[in-house]
């Protein structure tokens, strides 16, 4: 394992993280692991765990930040035949790495959020979908599974309950669209993954045309603490509508890039300046993504927004995947549009219109505009291409947010967008020489 | 004569039972198939639509959407370095063009003369905080610098035994030939 980089002892997800040997079972175990998959199976009725996860206020931390607790309620427990929990491991978002920061340090932790939740909704097969670049923590994870099954906490009668309980691993194959929950599924049953129309949603016709639990690996792994505690214990963290703790991942120019476990509420010039360390000597914040490359970026005259949802959400962002992608003085926001403008036109799943053509457009716009070609046209273009691709002209979110990153940063470096295409000039070139 | 041999294809003739539609199981299958040979060929695609009872041109259309899959032949060794914002802040450029010039290729997917070595830009991989990065011979290597992506060539170049070999070493490539 290389040197661990982000909170550890912290006060939810991360509590137990930096014990040795964390990810073997019995030490797990020694920790107080699986003690809240018995209260939950043994002490609990499956309607109570899902009412103390509403307790609870946690909201889903994919992106979407959806009530985790009203998801569970959408599933239908008694209707008859084969449910699934569907588990989205294919952290793709730029500058986001908590998931598999989970995994590698704690992988029975989130076997055991994937238990519980299975449970309280009646599903006896669980399906983590992994991204295929995540070597280590898929064998992590398969090592865990056979413990777990060893243990007899997966297998037909968990904690002597008689409710069958598997988890499988899927490898995906390289597509960030799967991180949208319809295209994974579609990619979990062998095919291009495109995002499907909804309705009908996932909990009434998911995974193999069944109803459907899909969480993210951080939402399933904050389940145990939330069990064991008490929704309301976990809801006295945070704000009180964006309830408890989050992992962000702090990377880009700052000196203690890590995954941080960070109450929701503390401003990102906490989060920035002192759990990353702020920016090398000499340099200074220019601008900072709040939640992956999808959230709009916020300038350096922002950093004491709060980081709950609604504080973002009034900052004309978005809390989103948690990846705090921070960058300093030295670089040049046309160059950083351009990078991820090239990213979402190459993982556009070609489904949608506006995003299968409207990417490129931007691309070759943004390299005539750093080839020193570029005019009023470019600049009237970029916005265009950033309108058609918003407001629900696309099908799932990689439109809009590859539209996001287009408006945010002319909204904020509307003068460096001119600098650049109308009078061919960088001015970080000019920064520098302040320095 | 087929080009994926006998033992895989009954491999993937196991695999649709192993999910509740055998549809399922047709990126696994894929999966074997270009262990095996390194690359996906059309002959290759073919058998695994014929194994799982698809249309050959479904199994290319999945093949053609996922960046895991490779039409055409790769190095023994695959660099995948990450090039998205996190890594491009922290010198990922300098990464990637001296891993280029240490293997002497012009572009991403271009196979070395001496067949060890081709890289890939790719999308973030989810290792931020030790940007930059890169994942080669199915395992991340963090904190890059230009000599050090160096020596991660030169390792492999030299066959140190220190270097794990990529799984699908033991496949013999010539069988493409014998087909």
């Amino acid at each position: 394992m290389p040197e661990l980089r982000g909170t550890v002892g912290g006060p939810v997800v991360t509590e137990w993280f930096g014990t040795q040997d964390l990810y073997k079972l019995d030490v797990y175990k020694q920790k107080g692991g699986y003690a809240a998959l018995r209260k939950a199976m043994v002490d609990m009725k499956p309607v109570d765990i899902t009412n103390e996860v509403k307790t609870s206020g946690l909201r889903g931390r994919g992106g979407a930040g959806f009530a985790t607790g009203t998801k569970w309620g959408f599933i239908n427990r008694d209707m008859p035949g084969p449910k699934y929990v569907v588990v989205n491991a294919d952290e793709s978002e730029p500058g986001t790495s908590k998931d598999r920061y989970i995994i590698e340090n704690s992988p029975h932790m989130v076997l055991e959020g994937i238990m519980i939740a299975a449970y309280a909704v009646g599903a006896n097969q669980a399906w983590v979908y992994i991204r295929g670049e995540y070597d280590e923590p898929y064998r992590m994870l398969t090592e865990a599974i056979a413990e777990a099954r060893a243990a007899g906490y997966l297998g037909p009668k968990p904690m002597g309950i008689d409710f069958p309980l598997d988890i499988r691993l899927y490898r995906g194959h390289g597509a960030y669209i799967c991180g949208e929950e319809t295209a994974l599924l579609e990619s979990l049953e062998g095919k291009r993954a495109q995002p499907r129309s909804r309705p009908p949603f996932p909990a009434v016709k998911g995974a193999w045309g069944r109803p459907t639990l899909l969480n993210n690996v951080e939402t399933l792994a904050t389940v145990p603490w939330i069990v064991n505690h008490g929704g309301s214990e976990y809801a006295k963290r945070g704000t009180e509508k964006s309830p408890g703790t989050r992992l962000m991942s702090v990377s880009g120019n700052v000196k203690k890039p890590g995954v941080y476990e960070v109450e929701l509420g503390q401003t990102f010039r906490h989060v920035i300046m002192e759990l990353g360390g702020g920016p090398p000597d000499g340099r200074n914040v220019k601008v900072f993504w709040p939640g992956g490359s999808s959230a709009p970026v916020l300038p350096e005259s922002m950093l004491d927004t709060h980081t709950d949802m609604e504080a973002l959400a009034a900052a004309r962002s978005m809390g989103g995947s948690g990846g705090v992608i921070v960058m300093d003085d030295s670089h040049c926001i046309i160059r950083a549009a351009h990078r991820l403008l090239k990213f979402y036109a190459h993982e556009s799943c070609g489904k949608c219109t506006p995003c299968r053509v409207g990417g490129d457009w931007a691309v070759r716009t943004y390299e005539r505009i750093l080839a020193n070609e570029g005019s009023q046209v470019e600049l009237d273009i970029l916005q265009r291409v950033s309108d058609a691709l918003q407001n629900g002209r696309c099908l799932c979110g990689l439109g809009d947010s590859a539209g996001w990153v287009i408006d945010s940063t002319i909204r904020h470096f509307r003068s460096e967008y001119e600098d650049h295409a109308l009078r061919h000039e960088c001015n970080v070139g000019a920064v520098t020489a302040l320095a | 004569m087929t080009v994926l041999s006998e033992h895989i294809l009954e491999e993937i003739r196991d695999l649709p039972s192993k999910f509740p539609q055998p549809r399922s199981a047709v990126m696994p299958a894929l999966d074997l198939a270009q262990e095996e040979l390194g690359h996906l060929t059309p002959e290759a695609m073919t058998e695994v639509a014929h194994e799982l009872q698809l249309d050959p041109g479904y199994v290319e259309g999945v093949a053609t959407f996922y960046t895991l899959f490779h039409l055409a032949p790769t190095g023994k060794h695959r660099f995948y370095v990450c090039t998205n914002l996190s890594c491009m802040l922290r010198g990922a450029d300098d990464v990637v063009a001296r891993l280029k010039s240490e293997i002497g290729v012009h572009e991403p997917g271009e196979v070395s003369k001496d067949g060890l070595f081709s890289y890939e830009e790719v999308e973030c991989l989810g290792a931020c905080e030790y940007a930059p990065m890169c994942r080669v011979d199915h395992a991340y290597h963090y904190d890059l610098t230009p000599d050090s992506i160096a020596r991660l060539v030169a390792e492999r170049r030299n066959g140190g035994s220190a270097v794990a070999a990529p799984k699908k070493a033991r496949a013999p490539r010539k069988r493409k030939a014998d087909a």
